[in-house]
């Protein structure tokens, strides 16, 4: 309020002022958007306090109200101040209060989700008009004044002058009618409801304007207060020219206009919200089809405009009327075929003139798919910002429909004249609002597009409306009569699965190398979801995707680090622990998974972001409704990992094997420090305490560890999982076992260990039968006995440590040898063929060579001992693992990317484990081929 | 047993031509009604040129005389066509052809060649283009060998390189079906060159070719002595086992087969058994079942259980379950090499991982009875240098677990080092030296 004081006594420059003011309520207005629904309870509370400081006689009683009634209330008691301040004759207050009733209108109608003017305003516009006249006959009064209250005055009139413009019809209206107004206003908060329905449509439906327009006041009396609203906007929106009868009304002239609106673009003073409204009425008075639709293209841009900032998103309302705007173009498209969407050629300037009935091509500047695609980015947007856990946002996801119906369309269109390059584009997006859908989710959508239109959204309604308007015949209709060609309700295939290969297949064959690589990870994303392993691990490998993420933007590095969890979830859900491992790992390997993501920020105690890099994380985030469950991706991932390392950290007591999960193992030492373990609480400490049970071999109460955690009830066939991962824990428990305490054992009889570990006899035979193929048991099964007689190999300490020292010395060796190689650029003759070891011993030495190599800091160099040669060097980047008889596969471990692209990068990106390689590499080529 | 046929799966790669003796196979096989076959033959046979065989067909299908229009007027366009054949544009190049002392004219020299014949003979590019067409139409009558001849000279003459290899395939079906495996094996050498040697317009397009090839080969690779080798070593090469694993992944069957049919190449098992558990979900029948039972799970009784099932398939196969007639009885010297093979396989994994096991038990993993066991166990103590011993009393076999002494492995490592270490060292010094000494000398 301090403001307006300020302007209010400050000087007489309207002009200037009154520009202030209003960019002051634009901006006003765009917070408010900017908080959405979420941000109401606070402005609510702004406000209070904004009223508590201008209203002293407000007594402060608090009644709960709604808050349009709030408003509403507030109104009024501004208009009483008015009318105190008239009684007092007292200018200067009555200007303020006159000031602060044009800002709260701004929030009332606000409030009201219309444009509709409440009546009390317009009667408080009458009432002054007519006491500014008295004050201005009564010159004695005038003279007497002082001379703040005569500037007062004087700038009162000129401002009343120009606001009333805007509302000359209604204020016509009330001087008629006082009493009907007198009602009205008191009983205001009672209509509201009633009027902000149609309200919408009446903004959207310039016809009726239009209809008011031309016929002066004739009938109005007989129409609702639709039409008196109406008519105080038409004055914003036309130029008197424009009042003309509709026949008057020339190619040209709508032309002049249009140029005239396009240019005020970004010019102070014009209002956002204004453009589109004058824009839309321009399209109803169009004359040509090619001319309506260059109209639309200036109403559709305008109206991305009217939200200016990166963060903030289009108003819900807005976007709305978008789509629409966007469907009555590809009628046009559809009706009148010659016209043709282009953005490469300067269309003549007459283009546009051509009519209907022109025979050859018109061109209009165009581009539906950047319309498109900012369209799909706002919607995106709106998710992203608002709270997930409210109607609005519910209600948002509902509107889904509305947008595939656009992109469908759009994509029909496309595909129809031909620039497949282009439908490529908005299949993608199509795609990338279905990817994430498992198919009861994708039912439901197309259950809800199904509806009958009057319960789906508001949108059908509307051109609903438009229909019977037309029909009633109760104006002259618009000069371009557009039919409702484009179909208005979305098609979905039965399943999703049929949807993403009808779109994919466009893509492949048109789409650009970007396009094609995300609609490819978002296929192997909607494989993985549906519990098609092996082909979602075919593609991704076939693809190559892993190798040239780091390449791409940070929101298809964002995708495939999704791509690659979901993939985790899904081997994990069939069993193949290995390679939900090894998808998983890297993912966790740093600790920022919620970062990788995108599903929230995350604190980092190291380094500090800038409120720059802030801001970027906070764009790229996913929407509520994309989230891939943290909980379950975590408990899965230690699972594998405890189901990988308990058997590993058994077999290698001596030597400190290399670990398989540094983050896992970095876990068990902490909850190992620690002194008192209490009752598991989260993931960690559950998947912990199976640890120490499985450890031991205690197979049972691991498990019931690990199936009281809540999330399983997250996953469809949770039985199934469940018995999966009993299975697991069953089998590794045994090899636990096996590895800890076979040394203490002479013999072992089957009997005894099925009964130990409740496995069948087959299956233990087999799981026993392995260990001794792969030496990792030194035993022999006596068949005739059923029973497991072990060798005792065991090394004495000193012997171990000489097994390691021997492997020491080789790479010692191999080391020098290399360096004589790269020295003298021959190889050494007569040198025994160096070990390939493709059993335990790699193990070790990788071990030993990772510490080498990463202290180095290079990786060049072909052929080491242990790496797996087929590769060779020419792989390059990280070091290729053997993973030994495990037979995993760590051919995935193409890995997180981290989002942020600093370019710290792990050295692991490109690792890919040895026998995992093989295949990697076998299909490598198959891709080249 | 007909699930685990792959006649419908082979078919599309393979060439019309060579689908006929498959659908032969099967016939004598009795897997399907008689019917469907002949009905599929006469499908085959509707788009090539060997009318009176269709008609033939035809009439036994349906028991009548009567032939349909639609065969009718097909015969006797053919027929017009090879009498055109006699006086068509190749008439010249034919005459050139067949006189031996004109064909010596020739040199390797292909736009010598050209030139050669249109100055001297008046043979042009369009005569030689017509022999193609003329080759293809002989082939489509059934007439191989002259097609293989045409081509052949076709191959010699044409400087059309897109068509030169449409020959060259077309050469390899008529080798293949003239059963003259060294001459198909040669084009097969020869294609498989310009495949992976060729930039191909598309990667897609090198894969079916890769695919077709080694389809094709599989005629080649089952009747040829050196086969086995062969089959391997094509399927092996990391181009060709990705298209295995892209887009064919049923020939893994043959590859199977191959790897375990041949004792030399033992230590392709191990990747072979990779492959199989990748591709398990894209296929899978008993024979890599069995590899998977037995070097996977090391399942022996559900790896018996598949090798009894192998039987079948292998017989009914139309590239594995070739028959000779040896005296009276039929063989499949392939299935019979086989199961002597899983057999050792089975055995020699058994004997890995056990001290002592009933013979008994044994048997009947091995799919024989106890006696025969015996002696098979017992030649092979005696030749494969087998460290067991029988015994006779309990019937059991008892292996002798050799272990190799801790001490010596060390010193066996280190023993190396040293070598090695020396080695460099000496490398070093003597360049050193040599150096040294020049060095005085001057």
């Amino acid at each position: 309020m301090q403001g307006s004081r300020f302007w209010g006594q400050g000087d007489s420059e309207s002009e200037e002022e009154e520009e202030e003011v209003e960019s002051e309520q634009g901006s006003d207005s765009e917070d408010d958007v900017v908080h959405g629904a979420g941000g109401r309870g606070v402005q609510n509370r702004y406000l209070k306090t904004q009223e508590d400081d201008s209203d002293e006689s407000d007594s402060g009683h608090r009644v709960i109200r709604s808050l349009r009634d709030k408003r509403n209330e507030e109104m009024r008691s501004i208009v009483d101040q008015m009318r105190n301040a008239m009684k007092i004759n007292d200018w200067v207050s009555l200007q303020e209060s006159f000031e602060k009733l044009n800002k709260h209108l701004e929030k009332v109608v606000r409030v009201n989700e219309s444009t509709e003017i409440p009546k009390m305003y317009i009667k408080a516009l009458v009432l002054l008009e007519d006491f500014l006249a008295e004050a201005f006959a009564n010159k004695d009064a005038k003279r007497k004044m002082s001379s703040s209250n005569s500037k007062a005055l004087n700038v009162m009139k000129q401002k009343l002058k120009k606001n009333n413009k805007q509302y000359e019809e209604q204020i016509q209206k009330c001087r008629e009618h006082p009493e009907s107004f007198e009602d009205e206003a008191a009983g205001k908060g009672e209509d509201e409801d009633d009027e902000d329905e149609d309200s919408d449509a009446e903004i959207e439906d310039p016809e009726k304007i239009v209809t008011s327009e031309s016929e002066a006041d004739a009938e109005d009396e007989g129409d609702n207060d639709g039409w008196i609203q109406n008519k105080s906007k038409k004055d914003k929106m036309l130029d008197k020219q424009f009042l003309k009868d509709p026949s008057e009304i020339t190619w040209d002239i709508v032309d002049k206009k249009l140029k005239e609106i396009v240019a005020s673009r970004g010019k102070k003073g014009t209002g956002r919200i204004e453009r589109v409204e004058q824009l839309t009425f321009l399209t109803r008075v169009a004359k040509t089809p090619a001319q309506k639709l260059e109209i639309l293209f200036h109403v559709i841009s305008a109206q991305f405009d009217v939200n200016p900032s990166l963060l903030g998103h289009m108003p819900v309302n807005v976007w709305k009327k978008c789509v629409n705007n966007m469907l009555l173009v590809l009628d046009i498209l559809q009706q009148y075929p010659n016209i043709v969407v282009d953005t490469s050629l300067e269309p003549d300037e007459k283009e546009t003139q051509k009519g209907a009935d022109f025979n050859g091509t018109i061109h209009v500047t165009g581009d539906l798919v950047a319309f498109l695609e900012r369209l799909d980015t706002e919607f995106f947007k709106t998710l992203q910002c608002s709270d997930p856990y409210t109607k609005d946002y519910v209600q948002r996801l509902r509107e889904e429909p509305l947008f595939l119906v656009v992109a469908q369309n759009v994509q029909d269109y496309l595909e129809r004249v031909g620039n497949l390059k282009a439908a490529a584009k908005v299949a993608l997006r199509r795609v990338e609002l279905v990817y994430y859908k498992p198919q009861e989710v994708y039912d439901s959508m197309r259950k809800l597009a199904e509806q009958p239109e009057d319960s789906v959204e508001e949108g059908d309604a509307e051109t609903g409306d438009e229909h019977q308007a037309m029909d009633a015949n109760r104006g002259p209709p618009p000069f371009v009569v557009i039919p409702e060609v484009v179909p208005r309700k979305p098609t979905f295939p039965e399943s999703g699965r049929a949807l993403m290969d009808g779109l994919m297949s466009l893509i492949y064959k048109y789409g650009d190398e970007r396009t094609k690589a995300r609609a490819m990870l978002c296929d192997i994303y909607h494989h993985a979801i549906s519990d098609e392993f092996s082909v979602a691990r075919d593609l991704l490998l076939m693809s190559h995707l892993q190798d040239g993420v780091q390449l791409m933007d940070i929101s298809s590095q964002i995708l495939f680090n999704r791509v690659m969890a979901q993939l985790g979830l899904c081997a994990f859900r069939a069993g193949l622990i290995n390679e939900a491992h090894g998808c998983l790992t890297e993912l966790y390997s740093t600790g920022r998974v919620k970062e990788l993501l995108a599903q929230g920020v995350q604190q980092s105690r190291y380094h500090e972001k800038t409120p720059e890099q802030e801001r970027l994380e906070r764009r790229r985030q996913m929407p509520y409704h994309m989230h891939i469950n943290l909980e379950l991706l975590e408990a899965t991932h230690l699972i594998c990992a405890m189901l990988i390392e308990v058997p590993n950290m058994a077999a290698s007591t001596y030597d400190k094997r290399r670990p398989m999960s540094k983050t896992f193992r970095r876990l068990l030492e902490v909850s190992e420090r620690q002194t008192f373990v209490g009752p598991p609480e989260n993931v960690r400490d559950h998947v912990m305490a199976a640890t120490r049970a499985l450890n031991k071999g205690d197979h049972q109460k691991a498990f019931s560890v690990i199936s009281s955690l809540e999330i399983w009830k997250l996953l469809r066939n949770r039985e199934h999982v469940l018995e999966m991962l009993k299975l697991k824990i069953k089998e590794e428990a045994l090899r636990t076992y096996l590895f800890s305490y076979s040394s203490c054992y002479e013999s072992l009889s089957l009997n005894q260990l099925t009964t130990m570990f409740d496995l069948s006899e087959q299956h233990a035979h087999s799981i026993v039968s392995k260990m001794m193929m792969h030496e990792e048991l030194h035993a022999s099964w006596d068949q005739p006995t059923k029973c497991i007689v072990f060798h005792s190999v065991d090394q004495t300490r000193l012997q171990g440590l000489l097994f390691q020292m021997a492997d020491k010395l080789s790479v010692l060796v191999e080391s020098n040898e290399r360096a004589y190689e790269a020295r003298t650029g021959g190889t050494l003759e007569g040198v025994p063929p160096r070990r390939r070891g493709d059993g335990q011993d790699s193990s070790n030495l990788g071990k030993w060579q990772d510490n080498f190599v990463s202290s180095q800091g290079r990786q060049g160099g072909g052929n080491r001992s242990g790496y797996a040669g087929r590769g060779g060097g020419g792989q390059g980047g990280g070091y290729q693992r053997d993973r030994g008889n495990q037979g995993s596969r760590g051919g995935y471990s193409g890995g997180s990317r981290f989002q942020d692209g600093r370019g710290r990068n792990q050295s692991g990106s490109s690792a890919r484990g040895g026998d995992g390689g093989a295949r990697m590499v076998s299909l490598n080529r198959a891709g080249r081929v | 047993m007909a699930e685990h046929d792959l006649t419908a799966r082979l078919a599309p790669h393979l060439d019309r031509h060579l689908v006929f003796p498959l659908l032969e196979f099967l016939q004598e096989r009795g897997l399907y009604p008689e019917e469907e076959i002949v009905a599929a033959k006469l499908r085959l046979l509707g788009g090539t040129n060997m009318v009176d065989y269709a008609m033939a067909m035809h009439r036994s299908l349906h028991g009548t005389d009567e032939a349909p229009a639609d065969m009718v007027a097909r015969r006797a366009e053919v027929v017009d066509r090879l009498v055109a054949l006699q006086t068509g544009p190749a008439l010249p190049l034919y005459a050139f052809l067949r006189d031996p002392h004109l064909v010596q004219l020739l040199r390797p020299d292909k736009q010598y060649n050209v030139h050669m014949l249109q100055e001297g003979f008046q043979i042009g590019p369009d005569q030689i283009e017509a022999l193609y067409d003329d080759a293809k139409f002989q082939f489509e009558c059934g007439s191989y060998s002259d097609a293989a001849a045409y081509l052949y000279q076709y191959r010699v003459l044409s400087t059309n390189s897109e068509r030169s290899v449409r020959a060259l395939w077309g050469m390899l079906a008529s080798e293949i079906l003239n059963r003259n495996w060294d001459a198909a094996l040669e084009e097969l050498n020869r294609l498989k060159e310009i495949i992976d040697s060729k930039n191909f317009s598309s990667p897609l397009n090198q894969l079916q070719s890769r695919i077709w090839l080694m389809h094709w080969s599989l005629f080649i690779f089952f009747n040829h002595e050196n086969g086995r080798n062969g089959i391997i070593d094509l399927f092996f090469q990391d181009r060709y086992l990705n298209a295995i694993q892209t887009n064919a992944h049923h020939l893994l069957r043959y590859l199977a087969v191959a790897v375990v049919v041949n004792k030399r190449r033992r230590n392709m098992l191990k990747e072979l058994t990779k492959v199989i558990q990748q591709e398990q979900h894209s296929y899978k029948d008993p024979i890599t079942e069995f590899l998977e039972c037995l070097y996977v799970n090391y399942d022996f009784d559900g790896a018996q259980q598949k090798l009894m099932e192998c039987d079948q398939v292998i017989s009914n196969d139309p590239f594995l379950g070739k028959r000779i007639a040896v005296g009276n009885s039929i063989t499949v010297p392939l299935r019979d090499e086989f199961f002597e093979n899983a057999r050792l396989f089975i055995f020699e994994t058994v004997c890995r991982i056990h001290r002592c096991i009933d013979i008994s038990v044994l048997a009947e993993k091995l799919n024989m009875r106890y006696s025969e066991a015996e002696l098979w166990i017992m030649n092979l103590v005696k030749s494969l240098k087998l460290d067991a011993k029988i015994d006779s009393v309990s019937g059991t076999l008892i292996m002798r677990v050799n272990r190799v002494d801790v001490h010596e492995e060390i010193i066996e490592s280190l023993k190396n080092l040293s070598t090695r270490t020396h080695m460099l060292a000496q490398s070093i010094v003597e360049p050193a030296q040599a150096a040294q000494q020049a060095a005085q000398g001057d």
